[in-house]
């Protein structure tokens, strides 16, 4: 079957990827911060004057939603590792030299690193939530959930956005071809640098809010809510572009390539 | 013709500033072993590559099996790659990198083939030791184990002996020669030819980009064929004598006691007679042979000063 061989590489990728050592590493070192984020909270916060919610007071769906509008957000600059570790060192090693002759191997190594991605967000969106209720349930002294609906609305939202977010980076990285710049350029995104400038921009020639479409906005916006169809539409369709738009530049640029 | 494996018609391949292959014409015939030469940076492993499908062409055509390819073509599948260096994972072991390339091939019977490779390439009792600690020639070893996964019909080496020692050398050699009798089409580069003479049967020398000349194995050994070389006391007068009393007119003069005759049929007891007959004292004589080292440095530098 023509799917075949993409499925070969995906087994290929997927046995490297669950065999590696970085992939734990960075999910345990991940872990770790997120708890320690959690005491820190519970260490020095103190209520509000407006009355705003406390962050200890608050269900997993809007404690991670107040987590991933951080700046910087750390489980997009943890995707952005992995990333650029994933695809550098096979394309440090040479590895791909040894299936390059397979048919389609170009095209199809590309779609099973975007898989790949897939698998790690989902991954370290696991880590993420246990890594939650444990804290909070140590910290915090309670981990409701809230809305089981929503939480999943939210839950799914949010993965989809990671991993087009995951596959900019990657396209990014195809193109650059160095583990520095492809960093330098995923922490500037993170840090939403791009986003800032071009708001600012926006808010001098209209009150349109197109910035808000922006991938890195619609990740880091508080106020999207996920029982609102024109937010779900609103972040799916965002996901859906990015991942269009960068997987085909990737491959693009993927069967172009002279390779080393 | 049919048996025509691989054909490549004005290839040219220029990265930005620098034309690293240009022009290239040849082309090779099922069974063979084609010995591609030439210096560091000559374009032996760019050729290579575009041939192996790494690297595009900017101008010319590459036929395989008789098609013409193009990116992605499925019989590139039928080659097998060691090109530069082997591309391993340094902190996997030679066991999982081969089992890596295994899956990519969506071989079933895995780990027969996999431990039939170590053995062929003499690996079997290192092979759960990380590359990162294997030697360069270990690590070649397993890259040529790692191009003969899938059972390619034909091999592209690109100097596989780099880093071998002799035992290895000498096992690579007796392994690309029983590949070849079992119908494989090997490219080899090198830039020692007398390494390449031991195993290919045909040689395409390579330099600044271009195929300078191309030769079966028999043509190569004629070019560099037998000469005598005789030392006597005077060249100026010895000369005249080899060409009216011997007929030979094929000689060189190298300096004013040596003369350098290409012409080995001619006994070397006639050539110092006449000399002492006529008064000339012959002070050494000797048949030499060129080596193909030799023979090929003074292709390369004959091209140096012909392009200026
Ligand atoms: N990716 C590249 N970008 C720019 N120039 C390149 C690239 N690859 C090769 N070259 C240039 O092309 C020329 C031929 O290089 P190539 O690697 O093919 O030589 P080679 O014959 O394999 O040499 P060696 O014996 O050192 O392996 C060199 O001048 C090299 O600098
Ligand atoms: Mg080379």
């Amino acid at each position: 079957m023509w799917l075949q061989p993409m499925v070969n590489l995906f087994k290929m990728d997927f046995r490297r990827f669950i065999s590696n050592k970085m992939m734990y590493v960075l999910l345990m070192v991940f872990s770790a911060f997120q708890i320690f984020g959690i005491f820190m909270i519970n260490q020095y916060e103190e209520p509000t004057e407006h009355g705003g919610l406390l962050t200890s007071a608050m269900n997993e769906s809007q404690f991670i939603q107040s987590m991933l509008a951080q700046t910087p957000s750390w489980v997009m600059i943890y995707i952005a590792v992995f990333t650029v570790y994933f695809y550098m060192s096979e394309y440090n090693s040479g590895f791909y030299k040894n299936y390059i002759t397979l048919s389609r191997a170009r095209i199809n190594s590309v779609l099973s690193k975007i898989l790949i991605q897939g698998v790690f967000t989902l991954f370290i969106f696991v880590v993420f939530i246990l890594s939650d209720l444990i804290g909070r349930t140590i910290f915090f002294e309670q981990a409701t959930i809230g809305d089981i609906g929503y939480f999943v609305k939210l839950l799914i939202g949010q993965i989809v956005l990671h991993w087009s977010f995951s596959i900019m980076i990657l396209c990014i990285t195809i193109i650059m071809r160095n583990i520095i710049a492809s960093i330098v350029i995923s922490i500037a995104l993170v840090l939403n640098v791009f986003g800032m400038v071009l708001g600012v921009l926006e808010s001098l020639i209209t009150d349109l809010n197109l910035t808000s479409y922006l991938l890195v906005n619609t990740i880091t916006n508080r106020t999207i809510d996920f029982n609102n169809l024109g937010d779900f539409i609103h972040v799916f369709s965002v996901a859906i572009i990015v991942m269009l738009v960068f997987s085909l530049i990737a491959l693009n640029y993927k069967i172009r390539e002279d390779l080393r | 013709m049919s048996n025509v494996i691989i054909e490549v018609n004005q290839l040219t391949k220029k990265f930005k500033s620098t034309l690293a292959v240009r022009q290239a014409d040849f082309k090779i015939y099922k069974g063979e072993i084609f010995g591609l030469i030439g210096q560091n940076g000559a374009g032996k492993s760019t050729l290579l590559k575009m041939i192996g499908g790494l690297v595009y062409p900017s101008t010319g055509k590459i036929h395989l099996f008789n098609s013409e390819m193009n990116a992605n073509h499925p019989y590139y599948e039928r080659m097998g790659l060691l090109i530069e260096n082997a591309g391993l994972y340094p902190q996997y072991s030679a066991y999982d990198n081969l089992k890596f390339v295994a899956m990519s091939y969506g071989l079933k019977d895995h780990l027969k083939h996999i431990n039939e490779l170590l053995e062929l390439v003499g690996l079997s009792r290192t092979n759960k030791t990380k590359v990162k600690n294997y030697s360069m020639g270990m690590k070649q070893r397993l890259g040529i184990a790692i191009a003969l996964m899938g059972s390619p019909d034909v091999l592209i080496l690109d100097e596989p002996i780099n880093g071998l020692d002799p035992q290895g050398i000498s096992d690579i050699r007796n392994l690309i020669l029983d590949l070849n009798s079992k119908g494989i089409t090997i490219i080899i580069s090198s830039h020692i030819l007398e390494e390449l003479s031991k195993v290919a049967t045909k040689y395409a020398i390579i330099h600044k980009g271009e195929i300078i000349e191309i030769h079966s194995k028999e043509e190569l050994l004629l070019k560099c064929e037998d000469r005598i070389e005789v030392e006597v006391s005077d060249v100026k007068m010895a000369t005249p004598i080899l060409e009216e009393h011997l007929n030979i007119g094929n000689y060189k003069v190298m300096n004013d006691h040596t003369v350098c005759i290409y012409d080995s049929h001619i006994e070397n007891y006639r050539i110092v007679n006449a000399l002492v007959e006529n008064g000339i004292s012959v002070h050494s004589i000797m048949k030499h042979k060129q080596s193909l080292e030799q023979y090929f440095l003074e292709r390369t530098e004959s091209v140096v000063t012909a392009h200026g």
